[in-house]
């Protein structure tokens, strides 16, 4: 069995290798993206020109209530999906499905309103923030911990006010959240499943709470870069000095973020401003501001060979979600195509050829 | 070829590809756990310690540190260290893990047993001091254990020290057999009780039973009593009275169970038939007969008109007489474009959309009118920049319909429901709590007061205001009257107060009304489920008798198989019933209510709302109820709004 891993990840790396040196050949990539509003997830096909909704996967059990599917997350073995169901009675949860059939594996109940899903590869557990977006904005709230096998809720550890933006570190030792409502940045040791460190994620840490909402680690340098959503900055942590060692101005309301594998490039929705921004980490400069085809910029998903950014975007009351496709070479939108309404939680799946 | 990449893999690519020779040897060497314990057994409270080591493929002991985890940590504690805390008796799971180096992960896993505290107590709560001979009555046993909790997992082992005086039948019953005395031993586990009772002559030589009726209609409570005396004609107050009925139904076709009888001596029957109730003591007996006939409460139903809503689905709706005289309705959206349509209902047969209100949202759940017409508030789920809340409208003039205030504080998460009295609106946030929003002046709306349960997990999804007292659906809390300006526990806006509640154990307690039998006297709360069960709408209506609310009763149903419950309206001595893909359903709950009332043939009339050119077309799924002006609107979430009108001519047999 183990033999058998290995030969597997040998040809990953090979077919990983050849995706990094062979940029022309044709590939297909696979995205889930959900539809908040709609309770629908969108499994999206991108062949390098044209992009087109898959399969429409209905999700929730209660045709005449709207369950709110919110974040995705693909396991690191690509063979299943998970999915937060936002609104429960009152507690929400997370679905595991089979990516290519779709079907409903398994479900557990976590905690409110729960958003944002990683999962360590190094850990196996999936940690997934109970965003608590109904309650008043002045209860803590948690992340909770699933030992995915058996979708078994191991651990709810409190965080702070509304956590949001779920990521781990590269090794999957560390998760990283923010907390919006006391605009922290949270690192909780992913196997302890304990707090580790906190920090004012704001300029001034004495200032207004800049709403933090979405933290993004830098795949190969010790910085995370967190979205403070309510001052228009990316905020650039170090985390061997734990402490904020620069922050990018930027366009209204970074949301999410993504970062290209060979960390050049970072991709910042700009929920208000209906946008997506693209970085240049080595300079800290803002290399091309795309807008998007809603109203509603949400979330961003960067495929493995750095090629392209899959963002989705809301829209308004009856109007479409809306998938577009960033060439992050060009810097331009080069494709799109509509999904359900509010589409938010975005993932990608895999790459074939 | 076809190769496959999973989303986080090019950095780890990249350094396995450097890594690979190394990899090899590595991944070749297998790990293992080895836990001190994989069954552990503890008490409530106790604590012990696992250790844990992990192996090589030769079984050498490695540095690679274990850490452990609980599959049930709110029953069985454990730190990542091992040190074990049990909090709830049951079957649980622990386990253990560990990664090597290279990144391979093993788990082992750890029963854990943690025992049901000991028994302390067994109670006889009904055992009387003493019995007649020939009676039988129960002797409840009840069980608990050291912790003070109610069991029911534990056998209890009665026994009696007298046979030829009293024995005991398979059910916990008493049977008395001549005069005596007896000690009746109960015991479950190593806890063990005793009552002596004395078995007394039976003075009863006779048994009477009054009341009921010769004839009577399907549905139609009817109250027996019986009475025992002595041979002086004295009652004899605490004879053990049973009561039974048996049934020769009009349908004997396969007919199944059709009446029932409480042992308080009411009666009801389902089917057509001749019914003999008996009452029983001891070896006494008698019967009275009655004839049920059938209900006849059907009557024709016909459609005014209907305003079809053919682009998107509808939800609730309120209808209203303007401040103009004339007529008007408002409905909802649902996952759909943020509107409320007003319509000109003066000519039922006719209604028309005279405006259209769009908002931030896609779903405009919830739409109410003051009572004097002049205010109209809508809800709002999914608004783009996620504060929802309220928007308080002017439709003084429902032609032009103005916004007074947009109202999202604490209510941005979404809101559900909501209701208008007495100047305050009563706002569910987002299925926690509902606050109270003082529209006195609407261009000014503010909080000033809020109710919130406050058990685990808690959650809200309607309320409903009729004479200041507010009644809340809580799901699994079940129904709350609160009083929120009655009086009658000193409750205001400002200061709710709950004045009772009522749980059943389904959870699916979606919405609530309240009812005053004029007939009986009786105060009902009638709460409506909302379940899905498969992906299909089910549920049903309970009646619980909240006469004296602080003990409510839930006393009867109105079930439709196969469809689900959804709002309700009252008017008069009829329940008017959404029930989603059962259409409109108009029920006759006049008199003493027991038992299902679907099966009691008191359904007056339904009303299948199907529509070719709905939004899903010809799929009836009915949303809310409202009878005005002696009409029924309703509104169907596929096909919009729907005026009907219930005639007062009965509907022939042949046509049931």
């Amino acid at each position: 069995m183990i033999r058998k891993n290995l030969i597997h990840v040998i040809l990953l790396g090979l077919a990983g290798w050849s995706f990094l040196t062979n940029t022309v050949s044709a590939q297909d990539y696979y995205v889930y993206v959900a539809a908040e509003s709609d309770d629908e997830v969108a499994l999206l096909r991108f062949d390098g020109t044209n992009l087109e909704v898959v399969k429409t996967i209905e999700v929730g059990t209660w045709p005449n209530e709207i369950e709110g599917p919110h974040g995705l997350n693909v396991s690191p073995d690509g063979e299943f999906w998970y999915l937060s169901i936002a609104h429960g009675f009152p507690y929400g949860k997370v679905v595991k499905y089979k990516t290519g059939s779709d079907e409903l594996v398994q479900e557990v109940e976590v905690g409110l309103f729960p958003a944002t899903i990683a999962i360590s590869e190094a850990t196996g557990f999936l940690y997934v923030v109970n965003f608590n977006l109904h309650g008043r904005m002045t209860e803590e709230s948690s992340v909770s911990v699933i030992e995915t096998e058996t979708m078994t809720e191991i651990e709810r550890i409190p965080q702070g006010i509304m956590p949001h933006g779920s990521r781990m570190s590269p090794d999957g030792l560390m998760h990283y959240s923010a907390s919006m409502m006391t605009g922290e940045l949270v690192e909780i040791d992913a196997i302890t499943l304990e707090v580790v460190r906190r920090l004012k994620t704001g300029s001034d840490p004495e200032g207004p709470n800049p709403k933090p909402t979405w933290v993004t680690p830098h795949p190969t340098k010790p910085l995370v870069f967190v979205a403070n959503n309510a001052a228009n900055q990316i905020a650039v942590v170090d985390l061997e000095k734990w402490e904020i060692v620069d922050h990018y101005e930027t366009n209204k309301g970074p949301y999410n973020l993504d970062i290209t594998p060979d960390g050049k490039l970072l991709i910042v929705s700009y929920k208000g401003a209906a946008s997506t921004g693209v970085w240049d980490l080595e300079k800290g400069e803002e290399l091309a501001l795309i807008p998007n085809s809603r109203a509603v910029t949400h979330g961003v998903a960067v495929t493995p060979d750095g090629r392209y950014a899959f963002v989705s975007a809301e829209g308004v009351g009856g109007e479409p979600g809306a998938v577009d496709v960033i060439d992050l070479s060009t810097k331009e939108l080069v494709a799109s195509v509509d999904v359900g309404k509010q589409a938010g939680g975005i993932i990608f799946w895999k790459m074939t050829e | 070829m076809h190769s496959f990449i999973s989303r986080h893999s090019p950095s780890v690519l990249i350094f396995m590809v450097l890594l690979t020779p190394l990899a090899v040897s590595a991944q070749d060497a297998t790990i293992s756990i080895v836990v001190d314990r994989t069954e552990i057994t503890l008490n409530v409270n106790q604590t012990t310690r696992l250790s844990a080591k992990v192996l090589d493929a030769s079984g050498r002991e490695t540095d690679i540190q274990t850490r452990f985890y609980s599959r049930s940590r709110t029953s069985v504690a454990v730190s990542r260290d091992g040190e074990v805390k049990a909090l709830k008796s049951g079957t649980y799971s622990i386990f253990v893990r560990a990664s090597s180096p290279e990144g391979q992960r093993i788990t082992e896993e750890i029963r854990v047993d943690v025992l049901y505290p000991p028994i302390e107590s067994v109670t006889f709560t009904s055992a009387p001091e003493q019995v007649y001979v020939g009676t039988r009555v129960p002797l409840n046993p009840e069980v608990r254990d050291v912790s003070g909790q109610l069991r029911d997992d534990v056998d209890v082992h009665i026994s009696i020290d007298n046979p030829s005086v009293a024995t005991v039948d398979a059910f916990g019953h008493i049977v008395a057999h001549e005069t005596g005395s007896v000690t009746i031993t109960g015991q479950a586990e190593e806890a063990t009780s005793y009552v002596i009772i004395t078995v007394i002559p039976n003075p009863i030589t006779d048994l009477n039973l009054s009341g009921g009726a010769l004839e009577a209609r399907t549905g139609d409570v009817i109250q027996y009593s019986a009475v025992a005396r002595n041979a002086e004609g004295e009652p004899v107050q605490d004879a053990p009275v049973r009561y039974a009925v048996y049934a020769q139904p009009d349908d004997d076709l396969g007919a199944s169970a059709s009446a029932q009888i409480d042992q308080d001596g009411r009666f009801v029957a389902e089917t057509p038939g001749l019914y003999t109730i008996v009452a029983s003591t001891g070896k006494l007996s008698t019967e009275s007969s009655i004839r049920i006939t059938p209900r006849d409460a059907a009557r024709q139903i016909e459609l005014v008109g209907k305003g079809i809503v053919s682009d998107v689905h509808t939800s609730d709706l309120w209808v209203w007489e303007g401040v103009d005289g004339r007529d008007y309705a408002v409905t909802g959206t649902w996952r759909a474009n943020g509107e409320a349509y007003f319509w000109d209902v003066t000519n039922p047969a006719s209604p028309t959309i005279i405006d259209t209100v769009a908002v931030d949202a896609r779903t405009v759940n919830d739409v109410k009118v003051s009572e004097d017409g002049s205010v109209c508030v809508i809800s709002r789920e999914g608004a783009s920049n996620r504060r929802n809340g309220l928007v308080i409208l002017n439709c003084t003039d429902p032609h032009n319909v103005t916004t007074y205030a947009t109202y999202d504080e604490d209510l941005t998460g979404g809101v559900h429901n909501i209701f208008i009295y007495d100047h305050h609106i009563y706002a569910l946030s987002a299925g926690r709590r509902y606050d109270i929003i003082s529209i006195e002046d609407p261009t000014n709306p503010h909080l000033v007061g809020s109710f919130e349960l406050e058990s685990v997990g808690h959650s809200i999804h309607d309320v409903w205001v009729v004479d200041g007292i507010a009644y809340s659906s809580n799901w699994g809390d079940g129904v709350y009257m609160v009083d929120v300006g009655n009086g009658v526990e000193g409750g205001s806006p400002s200061n709710p107060v709950v004045i009772g509640h009522y749980v059943y154990p389904s959870g699916w307690n979606h919405a609530a009304i309240p009812y005053r039998s004029k007939d009986t006297g009786k105060f009902y709360v009638i709460a409506a489920d909302e379940v899905s069960i498969n992906g299909k709408m089910g549920g049903w209506v309970h009646f619980v008798d909240f006469t004296d609310p602080k003990n409510p009763k839930e006393v009867a149903r109105y079930e439709v198989p196969e469809a689900g419950s959804h709002n309700l309206w009252i008017d008069g001595d009829r329940l008017y019933i959404a029930y989603y893909q059962g259409g409109l359903r108009v029920v006759d709950i006049s008199g003493d209510l027991m038992g299902d009332l679907y099966k009691q043939g008191r359904e007056v009339a339904h009303y299948f709302s199907n529509d070719a050119n709905g939004h899903v077309p010809n799929a009836a799924m009915a949303w809310g109820p409202q009878v005005f002006k002696g009409n029924v609107f309703f509104s169907d979430m596929n096909s919009g709004l729907w005026i009907v009108k219930v005639q007062g001519d009965a509907v022939p047999d042949s046509a049931l």
